[in-house]
């Protein structure tokens, strides 16, 4: 009686444990869901084909950087390059496993880009919609 | 005969080992050292060598990183301190002496792009003159490591 009930709570914490693997950016995509929440009380999820369309959007905030595939091109499946000529892993999860695991390192980027390319901050909606997309791919 | 071959072909190899291996030990600019500045610094851009430009032009790009040629390049503030130190230490006009990277610049002007500095320049007059930076492949004279295969080592020599 005893085991059994100790191999099912171990078998129940497995679950979620085996979810998280199959998504490493769920955190991130969590954390966004509940800023997305506090922005708008109507929020209803993230969408990947929103992302895909932000993404590949023209917004022409700054000449140097219209657009997110002006570095990382129309392909997130692909590598891009910085204005100074580095190469830029491809913003795809399949690709690029550990995008949009570390949360710190996510939010310097959008809010740096975010800034350059739409000259404003993304809101967390815009955030969680791009990492769907991305994480879709 | 061919045993002559062989030691003619292993004799080559050797001294083009030696040649290679000394090309690569000749610095001309130190590797950039500090953890935080490589990290933070070396996204974009290779991490340039604090001894290209003069302490003031640095304390201008940390000052207006949030307009970085054209760009938002802001730093966590507890990234600042160590960036601000280092390059400090290691600025042109840190260097004991008198630095060739300092030639001609005056103590008026605070430049912010090591491609504007008359050391730059005067290495690189032919390929300016040639539009060589133009092409795809480089870019701008910002893309070091395209000629330079040791730049973000600090290794500069003409023959990389």
């Amino acid at each position: 009686m005893k085991i059994r009930f100790v191999a099912g709570l171990a078998l129940a914490a497995l679950v979620p444990v085996l979810a998280y693997a199959a998504a490493a950016q769920k955190p991130v995509l969590d954390a966004y869901a509940v800023a997305a929440k506090a922005e708008n009380t109507g929020f209803s999820g993230f969408s990947a084909e929103r992302g895909k369309v932000f993404f590949l959007a023209k917004h022409d905030a700054a000449s140097e950087t219209p657009s997110c595939t002006t570095c990382h091109t129309a392909d997130p499946t692909k590598s891009g390059q910085t204005r100074a000529g580095k190469d830029i892993a491809p913003m795809a999860v399949s690709k690029t496993p550990d995008r949009y695991t570390d949360a710190e390192k996510v939010e310097k980027w959008f809010t740096r880009n975010c800034q350059s390319v739409l000259g404003r901050a993304c809101t967390a909606q815009e955030k969680g919609d791009f990492i769907t997309f991305m994480a879709s791919l | 005969m061919q045993k002559s071959w062989a030691y003619l072909v292993a004799g080559s190899v050797a001294l083009l080992s030696v040649i290679a291996f000394g090309a690569g030990s000749v610095s001309s600019a130190t590797p950039a050292p500090d953890p935080t500045y490589v990290k933070e610094c070396s996204a974009c851009h290779i991490a340039y060598p604090a001894q290209y430009l003069p302490k003031r032009s640095w304390e201008r790009i940390l000052g207006t990183l949030d307009k970085h040629f054209g760009e938002n390049a802001t730093l966590s503030p507890k990234a600042v301190g160590p960036i601000k130190a280092y390059l400090d230490a290691h600025a042109a006009d840190s260097v004991v002496g008198n630095p060739r990277t300092l030639r001609d610049v005056p103590a008026s002007a605070t430049p912010i792009r090591i491609t504007e500095m008359p050391f730059w320049t005067r290495a690189h007059a032919k390929l300016i003159a040639r539009k060589a930076f133009d092409v795809p492949k480089v870019k701008s004279g910002a893309n070091c490591i395209a000629c330079h295969r040791g730049a973000a080592n600090g290794r500069f020599e003409d023959d990389d």
